[in-house]
């Protein structure tokens, strides 16, 4: 014998190697050519005040529900239904403001419109979970079952309660309730201050220009920190990486896989409601189409992100990166005149394609495949 | 011998329907030795490894650990009773970490679960100590499952049951699927956890020859049925293979085969 063991084989690295070798690598490389290409073409417009205002409006639109998206596929599944969710919340909220609460409870406030709507969405959430786990079925039929079947749903209620699928011209709740402005303030306020006291952030006129980024930004930041420190540094995140990874194996050494699944179902419909509950006290509007292919790019953002398509692995900060990515990219149709929107859509499917190779790499790096 | 058996089998009848798959088998396995379960196909080890670790309950018969009589209603009951199994595909997961893999499911945590936060380090320590007591120095407890041999996977399955309280531990068939280098490693793991003198150990495998190397006691099972048992001194080479080939003599087989 040698003196050399089976572990001497695996290289120490470099502390730059790693960096370059982490699964956020790739998406944080993209992340940052779209911002300088962006940047370029936009003559900067895009990160002035009130691009980078715009645009992070959007990136945490995306961020919130990749987020949720992202969790559930590490843990193995896939939730189709996102997108109908956040119509449905949209729905749910706006019409209770306007029409009052259900089975003549009287008038609606903020806060009541959207606790009962969380209810009825994280109910829905863990019935989906719930048949999931049961029945054994692929979550992609059963969560494309809901994205039907709620569309449908929140379609039909608009009509038959508000004669439209359309709420608008809801009275401005943020004036009046603390609870609105949690959902459709503004934020960072200090940073745009701060900004106008040293000389920038200034209009025509020379005055502030730009106030503060939507509110929802802070929930994007708060999901993701919630996120990052579940998914790494608790027990249920050891146990959403193993149930992803090799279910049996997980439950054989007692992880609650069906519990596990179960609840990360209800965290992206908390995140789909979120997502709409910003929106609908934003605009103090609503509207049976919002939300639509909204699951398909948080998946896409996902899988951006680093995530595996199998579950096992990913990352909360990769899905960040892919956030950013799309954000921009969905947006630069406003700050870049002369370029076609949808190339939004082209770009979504070649950096998709280009992800899922990348990934796949990654995957077979880690478990020692050729 | 005066030692008593940790676990000690009693005609432990398992039918499913129609089938009989175990036909009163029994069994003593003393704690420090390996008790080497062997047979074709089909003979039935495999069931009673599954009634052993509370998979399946037995039809009838009786299990005692430190002769008290027990009954595993669950593989729950057998974990909690020190039983702990290694079956084949070893219930490792490739894409995670020696160290979470080696917690898996029971997780050192401060604060309320499942939310509590992980005590990284302190599970990578243990992890590392547990390994290196085991005979493999793990240079990175970080390093995802799927970078290790087959023989490194094999062994921080047994060294996991081990640190959770395995009084007896079952290895389905550790070397089958291994390469000739990793099957020496496992048996060097083997006879190691052999030497703590706590552990008893049942090793199950097809192969006469790791068996012989290893074990002090050897029962061979045949169409549900014990049809050899004893110790290394009271069984010969020739009745192992015998045995082994579920009590079909060797001469047979060649007479049979020089008429075709």
């Amino acid at each position: 014998m040698s003196g050399r063991s089976e572990s001497d084989r695996l290289k120490q690295e470099s502390l730059l190697m790693r960096l370059v070798r982490r699964p956020e690598a790739g998406a944080f490389f993209v992340m940052v050519v779209v911002i300088v290409l962006v940047t370029i073409a936009s003559n900067g417009n895009a990160i002035n005040p009130l691009g980078i205002k715009n645009n992070l409006a959007i990136i945490a639109q995306f961020g919130i529900i990749a987020t949720g998206a992202a969790l559930l596929m590490i843990a193995g599944e896939f939730d189709l239904s996102i997108g109908s969710m956040i119509g449905f919340a949209g729905m749910s909220m706006a019409m209770m403001l306007k029409w009052g609460l259900p089975f003549g409870l009287g008038e609606a406030t903020p806060a009541s419109a959207f606790f009962i709507t969380l209810a009825m969405t994280l109910s829905l959430g863990w019935l989906i979970g719930t048949i999931v786990v049961r029945s054994g079925l692929s979550s992609f039929i059963v969560t494309l079952a809901f994205l039907f079947g709620l569309r449908g749903t929140t379609e039909v209620a608009f009509r038959l309660i508000n004669q439209s699928t359309q709420i608008s011209g809801l009275p401005d709740f943020k004036q009046e309730y603390f609870f609105a402005r949690i959902f459709g303030g503004e934020s960072f306020g200090w940073f745009y201050d701060l900004w106008f006291a040293l000389g920038g952030n200034l209009n025509r006129r020379d005055e502030q220009w730009v106030t503060g980024l939507d509110v929802r930004v802070v929930w994007w930041i708060l999901i993701v920190l919630l996120a990052y420190i579940v998914l790494n540094r608790t027990q249920m995140g050891n146990w959403i990486f193993a149930t992803g990874d090799n279910k049996e194996s997980a439950r054989a050494n007692g992880v609650p896989v069906n519990k596990v699944k179960i609840g990360l179902f209800m965290f992206t419909a908390f995140c789909a409601t979120i997502f709409a509950a910003c929106q609908v006290f934003d605009t103090n509007t609503a509207d049976a189409a919002k939300g639509n292919l909204k699951e398909l790019e948080a998946i896409a953002i996902a899988v951006v992100g680093g995530t595996l398509m199998t579950g096992g692995f990913g990352s909360v900060i990769g899905v960040v990166f892919g956030a950013v990515t799309f954000g921009l990219v969905a947006n630069a149709v406003f700050y870049i005149p002369w370029i076609d929107g949808s190339w939004y859509r082209v770009f979504v499917g070649v950096v998709l394609l280009a992800a899922v190779f990348a990934n796949e790499r990654i995957r077979k790096r880690i478990t020692g495949g050729i | 011998m005066a030692k008593q058996p940790y676990l000690k089998v009693e005609s432990i009848v398992k039918k499913f329907g129609p089938f009989t798959a175990l036909n009163g088998v029994s069994l003593d396995v003393y704690p420090g030795e390996v008790h080497a379960l062997l047979g074709d196909n089909g003979a039935g080890k495999s069931t009673l490894i599954k009634v052993l670790s509370g998979v399946h309950a037995p039809t009838s018969g009786q299990i005692h650990i430190e002769g008290k009589p027990v009954n595993f209603r669950s593989p729950r009951d057998a974990s909690n009773a020190g039983i702990g199994t290694v079956y084949q595909d070893l219930a490792v997961n490739p894409l995670m970490s020696v160290t979470r893999n080696f917690f898996m499911g029971r997780e050192l945590t401060s604060g309320p679960r499942p939310f509590g936060l992980l005590k990284m380090d302190e599970m990578d320590r243990i992890t590392h100590d547990e390994m290196l007591k085991i005979g493999i120095d793990i240079s990175d407890p970080q390093q995802a499952v799927g970078t290790m041999s087959g023989g490194q996977r094999q062994t921080l399955a047994i060294a996991r049951a081990i640190y959770f309280g395995a009084k007896v531990l079952i290895l389905d068939e550790p070397t089958s699927a291994l390469g000739q280098k990793q099957q020496m490693e496992v048996l060097k793991t083997m006879m190691r956890v052999r030497a703590r003198g706590d552990i008893a150990i049942i090793f199950i495998t097809h192969n006469e020859i790791h068996s012989k190397l290893v074990a002090d006691r050897f029962t061979f099972l045949a169409l549900g049925q014990v049809i050899g048992a004893g110790t290394h001194k009271e069984l010969e080479g020739e009745d192992i293979r015998r045995l082994m080939a579920g009590g079909a003599e060797i001469k047979d087989l060649e007479r049979d085969l020089a008429e075709l």
